[in-house]
């Protein structure tokens, strides 16, 4: 092949691999990889050196040899193959970081590293004419960069003191064939904990942190940290700090993502390391009763192969339903907790299928599901059972009796059941139980005390019953938005409480618990009138007045005029809004409302013939918070003209006081005086000058809010 | 050299892009290899596949927010040398030229008040309460008073903001948000986060629905509100002549429907919606049930006052609150509006008092009687705390109180937190003077007892990772039994 074909092919070639490369280092993690670049990544370790020499020799050229350049073509030509080879074995480098776990911060290091020399050997392919001072700058820093991160590689095979000096060769593990009660603790029950999770990153293919575990010596010998079975100043072993950590911790052992330690391998670990270490103690030498000689044989070293922390944990899915939740009570724990919900959807299914780990259930809540006596048997057969909720299921304590076989069972609720100190004496003696919740609607605390005093055991949960509490019943409610007549009004009457009476009247007088009529459908209201109601319920005591009063609106001016104008933001529907039938919301800014601010409300009403009235009703709001204070005054004047008013009346309003901020609607009346008939009328309505020193707008004039004028 | 072979060898313009269209195969190639790369993240399952991180205490949260800010001075934290010192100038040592709201900014003189209430202890632990709080009093042995809080905001909106999400600015995740996220709903037939708000007659500040917002987290985990109204939530049932399997038909066809604009768009709040047209399915039978106080005993009636049967009262609330967490419901929040005492404090806390202390209590005795105490969180606080001088006039028995986030009590019950009195504020009660407990250590506390590392929950948004919790936030440990 010609040169010129060579770098043609080649450079191509590089500019598809190393974005491909760049690509591939930086979603390193999530690659997925196939089965044929698996096997391309084996090329890695026999393809690295060649670049490594080649590279080398490129750095001599540049540096030694700068002033005899070889011819363009050539030169170039080995500048590519060089890149093509760095990348190559960079690609592959990042294939075979997929296949096996190895210590991620080397890893990382290396990678990267492999991905600057692939990079930097490619831009060797383009230096061309550069002077010749950066030719050999650039030359160092490829032999450093090479030199180091090869070496990061080489750290990852054969182990971090790849090129200390060498030490002599271990002793072979001996072959473990001797009699079952000749055994020593070590070989029974730590070389294969170790073996299985371990050696895998700290035996002989990998020596992670310079630590072996396959043999005793080697343990004896310990990792770069030094000595894994003694503590230093009353620390706990360094072996036992690391396998102690939690998860997340970055010195964890073995590490998150590889096979955790069980419980009981823990458990084994920290017995033997605690007892000393000792790799000759036998088996039979240590007592029977001793715990880590319970442990030791107790313990079944897994199969090879043979991942025994997740058949601990299976997989819950299959036992939830629409009411029914089963859950690890945290990850990674071994202990159930099981939620049932909804009593009228209680299916005994849904506890019978958790047959298969009812050794595991620390926690049953069944609160209001109707249970049965084959369901208690169910669960009396949770043996590791802690806690458990069985209020309102509808049993007796005689069916319930035989959850005391639950040796566990140390806090159970039982409210709701039908109950007394005799039946509860018998339910708690001789029962594993340190906490009983009994309360219901006749439990008292008084009946208990003795029962209480006499069982120190078990402390008994009575909670409060005020049954025989006399409270004043909440009042009723009047469900009438409006209080406008117009010719009836349906007017509906309304108690939050089961079994209360609500009496009311229309006549002004107070509703009594005897004479009143009572209420039970809604009723109409055709004439103006305060209706007055009150609840009673036996056992309660008797509810305020609430009252409300209506207004028929029989007289309309045929037409209103402003004579000053309301605020722009406020005018409503304009002169209508007064007359419209319609209150304004407690929302003062719904456009149901006229408000005034820098004048007196004025306006004129007129009546095509001269009509005689006896009271004028303006509904206003009130919201001091706001500014919106009630009504100073209403004064009215009569004329027949339109023109020259006569004074009539006007009715002052004493001013709120500071204590009694009142936001909501209220009436203000004036009435006029008897027998005189006008075709005009005209009403000023005074606001409020000066708001009072107390308030935070002193000084500054207060509003009125008026929606609604009723004449009679 | 030959020219040719020269020219062939350099680098010009049109070598340089028609190589790069290799590189941009290399490029596609590579993505090709990394099934996902253009996906939506989903490496978040591996942060709540792992939860909880540890054996939770509570399973449940029950968080009754006193909006507005109570002052822990006329409540809790007890400090007779106001009384003593009543009217003289708050000294510019115990100030340290903290920042005050424009509220009292320019007053002159910022005269120290002293609360008008009796104060006595209650309980093993020697605990203060104003003769207010009766009932939460009677229940000092069962609370975890906590008098170190402190925040960092002012104002109602960024404090509240800052306690239910971590930041003072919106868009994060509520608390229940998080822990919707993170634990996922106990009952599968409600929702694992709900709201519930009620008004005193107290100077009120609002609560909006960015409170329980989910922020960047897919919006089934939004608190869902119930209306204070009669039927707590609206349009649960069916209209007449539906039958309930033609609704399951019907939703059914609107899920494949739904399901392929998904598989077409790849929204994910597609598939929240199918989750919540399920999730309503199956509310309308589980929600009449649980919601209904009407066949609640007398003397539960009694115990949270009368006024509980009223729906949208504080009381209702309560009782609503315990019924939800029996039922499952992870997370239910509480909002009672009315506590901004700025005048008049003493006539509109008396008010607000009344409104939550038999039902708060209550709450707490009767989850206790059915032994659920243990499993549940009961929290029960504002926003920050009031000052220890008057905003406004002071008079013999009337003052106000502005904004304090310096310091300001809140107290707990049940779900692991150990009963009893933590920290101390100065006698001024102005400054902490030890075991201060931040919004955020506070916050991580909470997380804790529900089982959650704060510092391992996180969420991936816009290329950083959240956490309730920020960057800060210290798990109380003297607080947790």
């Amino acid at each position: 092949m010609h040169f010129k074909k060579f770098i043609q092919w080649g450079e191509g070639l590089l500019w598809l691999l190393n974005p491909l490369l760049i690509i591939l280092a930086i979603f390193n993690d999530s690659t997925k990889i196939n089965l044929g670049l698996a096997w391309l990544g084996k090329f890695h370790p026999l393809l690295l050196h060649f670049p490594i020499v080649l590279g080398i020799g490129i750095v001599i050229y540049l540096v030694f040899f700068a002033h005899q350049r070889l011819a363009a073509n050539l030169e170039k030509s080995l500048f590519v193959g060089n890149a093509l080879l760095a990348t190559l074995v960079a690609l592959f480098g990042l294939f075979l970081s997929k296949q096996d776990a190895y210590d991620k911060t080397i890893v990382d290091l290396h990678k990267w590293g492999g991905v600057a020399i692939a990079f930097i050997s490619w831009g060797f392919v383009y230096i061309g004419e550069i002077k010749i001072n950066w030719k050999k700058g650039l030359g160092v820093v490829y032999l450093l960069v090479l030199l180091i991160f090869t070496h990061k590689g080489a750290q990852l095979t054969h182990g971090e003191d790849v090129l200390s000096l060498p030490h002599p060769a271990p002793a072979v593990a001996q072959e473990e064939n001797k009699i079952d009660s000749n055994i020593t603790v070590y070989e029974k029950a730590i070389a294969p904990i170790l073996e299985q999770k371990c050696v895998s990153c700290h035996g002989t293919e990998k020596i992670k942190g310079n630590l072996q575990l396959n043999t005793p010596e080697l343990i004896i010998k310990g990792g770069k940290n030094g000595n894994l079975l003694t503590g230093i100043n009353n620390q706990e072993a360094l072996l036992l700090q690391r396998i102690h950590l939690p998860n997340t911790d970055e010195k964890h052992m073995p590490p998150d993502g590889k096979l955790q330690l069980t419980l009981e391998e823990l458990n084994l670990l920290s017995k033997w390391v605690k007892a000393g270490g000792d790799f000759k103690k036998k088996l039979n030498e240590l007592a029977n009763t001793d715990t880590l000689s319970l442990l030791a044989n107790a313990y079944k070293a897994p199969k090879k192969g043979e991942d025994n922390n997740k058949n601990n944990s299976p997989d819950l899915k299959q036992y939830n339903t629409s009411y029914c939740t089963v859950y690890y009570s945290y990850f990674g724990s071994e202990e159930v907790f099981v939620d049932f919900f909804q009593g009228s959807f209680y299916k005994s299914e849904s506890l019978k299928k958790l047959a298969p780990i009812k050794d595991k259930v620390a926690s049953l809540n069944m609160q209001g599901m109707p249970l049965t006596k084959e369901d208690v048997a169910m669960i009396s057969s949770f043996s590791n059972l802690r806690k458990l909720n069985v209020n309102y299921s509808k049993l007796t304590l005689n069916e319930l009796a035989p959850l005391k076989s639950l040796l566990k069972l140390k806090n159970i609720s039982i409210c709701g059941i039908d109950l007394n100190p005799t039946t509860l004496a018998s339910f708690i003696e001789n029962a594993p139980f340190t906490l009983v919740h009994i309360w219901n609607n006749k439990t008292n605390e008084k009946e208990y005390a003795a029962l209480m005093a006499s069982n120190k055991k078990t402390k008994i949960i009575i909670g409060d019953n005020l049954d025989n509490e006399i409270l004043k019943i909440t009042n009723p409610v009047i469900e009438q938005d409006s209080s406008i007549i117009v010719n009836h009004l349906d007017v509906t009457l309304k108690h939050f409480m089961k079994g209360a009476i609500i009496r009311y009247t229309i006549d002004g007088s107070i509703p009594d618990s005897i004479n009143s009529p009572i209420y039970n459908k809604k009723f109409q209201l055709t004439k103006s009138g305060t209706l007055k109601t009150k609840a009673f319920k036996p056992g309660w005591l008797s509810s305020d007045v609430i009252e409300k009063t209506f207004y028929k609106s029989e007289i309309h001016p045929d037409s209103i005029y402003f004579v000053t104008q309301p605020d722009k933001k406020y005018a409503g529907k304009g002169a209508k809004t007064l007359v419209d039938y319609e209150l304004g919301e407690q929302n003062f800014s719904g456009g149901k409302w006229l408000a005034y601010k820098d004048s007196n409300m004025v306006f004129i009403t007129s009546f095509v013939q001269p009509k005689q009235l006896n009271h004028a009703n303006f509904n206003a709001f009130i919201d001091m918070g706001a500014y919106i204070f009630p009504i100073i005054s209403i004064k009215i004047e009569g004329s027949n003209d339109g023109k020259s008013f006569k004074y009539l009346n006007e009715a002052k309003f004493p001013s709120l006081e500071k204590t009694n901020m009142f936001r909501g609607n209220k009436s203000f009346d004036c009435s006029f005086p008897a027998n005189k008939a006008f075709k005009y009328y005209r009403f000023t309505l005074q606001n409020v000058k000066k708001l009072p020193v107390w308030h935070p707008g002193k000084g500054t004039p207060g509003w009125i809010f008026v929606d609604e004028l009723f004449l009679d | 050299m030959n020219e040719f072979l020269e020219h062939g060898l350099n680098q010009n313009r049109r070598k340089f892009l028609s190589k790069l269209s290799l590189g941009i195969g290399g490029l596609a190639l590579g993505s090709l290899m990394v099934p996902g790369i253009f996906d939506a993240s989903n490496e978040e399952e591996l942060f709540t596949n792992v939860l909880p991180h540890f054996a939770p205490k509570a399973k449940r949260v029950i968080y009754l927010f006193q909006n507005g800010a109570p002052s822990q001075l006329d409540l809790f934290d007890y400090k007779p040398l106001l009384q003593k010192m009543q009217g003289s100038d708050l000294p510019a040592s115990i100030r340290m030229g903290q920042r005050l709201t424009g509220m009292t900014a320019n007053q002159t003189k910022l005269p120290l008040a002293g609360t008008k209430f009796n104060f006595t202890q209650h309980g093993s632990h020697g605990a203060w309460f104003s003769e207010t709080l009766p009932h939460i009093a009677s229940m000092a042995d069962d609370l975890c008073i906590v008098k170190t809080m402190y925040t960092e905001a002012i104002n109602h909106d960024p404090a509240l903001t800052f306690f239910q999400t971590g930041s003072q600015v919106g868009n994060r995740p509520s608390m229940g948000s998080w822990i919707s996220y993170g634990l996922g709903s106990e009952n599968k037939n409600l929702p694992a986060f709900c709201v519930l708000l009620s008004k005193g007659k107290g100077n009120g500040q609002g609560v909006y629905s960015k409170l329980w917002n989910n922020g960047f987290l897919d919006s089934i985990h939004q608190g869902v509100q119930f209306s204070s109204g009669e039927e707590p939530v609206k349009y649960l049932t069916d209209p007449e002549f539906i039958k309930r399997t033609d609704k399951r038909v019907m939703l059914d066809e609107i899920a494949a429907l739904n399901q392929a604009s998904y598989d077409k768009i790849g929204d994910p709040e597609i598939v929240t919606k199918i989750q919540q047209y399920e999730l309503a399915y199956r509310m309308q039978m589980a929600v009449p049930e649980i919601t209904s106080l009407q066949n609640e005993p007398e003397s539960i009636v009694k115990m949270y006052g009368p006024e509980c049967l009223i729906p949208g009262t504080y009381a209702a609330n309560c009782l609503l609150a315990r019924k939800l967490s029996e039922n499952g419901v992870r997370f239910v929040q509480l909002y009672h509006q009315g506590w901004d005492t700025h005048g008049n404090l003493p006539k509109e806390i008396e008010g607000q008092c009344r409104d939550v202390d038999q039902s708060s209590a209550a709450l707490i005795k009767d989850l206790k009687q059915r032994g659920l105490l243990d499993e549940t969180l009961v929290i029960w606080g504002g926003e920050f705390g009031r000052t220890n001088y008057c905003q406004g006039a002071l008079t013999k028995d009337n003052y106000g109180r502005d904004h304090h986030p310096k310091c300001f009590t809140i107290w707990m019950a049940g779900g692991g937190v150990k009963p009893g009195v933590h920290g101390e504020t100065d006698d001024f009660g102005y400054n902490i003077n030890s075991l201060p407990v931040h919004v955020h250590d506070f916050q991580a506390t909470v997380m804790h007892l529900m089982g959650i590392d704060h510092e391992r929950f996180t969420f991936k948004h816009q290329g950083r990772r959240y956490r309730l919790t920020d960057v800060a936030g210290k798990v109380v440990n003297e607080i947790i039994s």
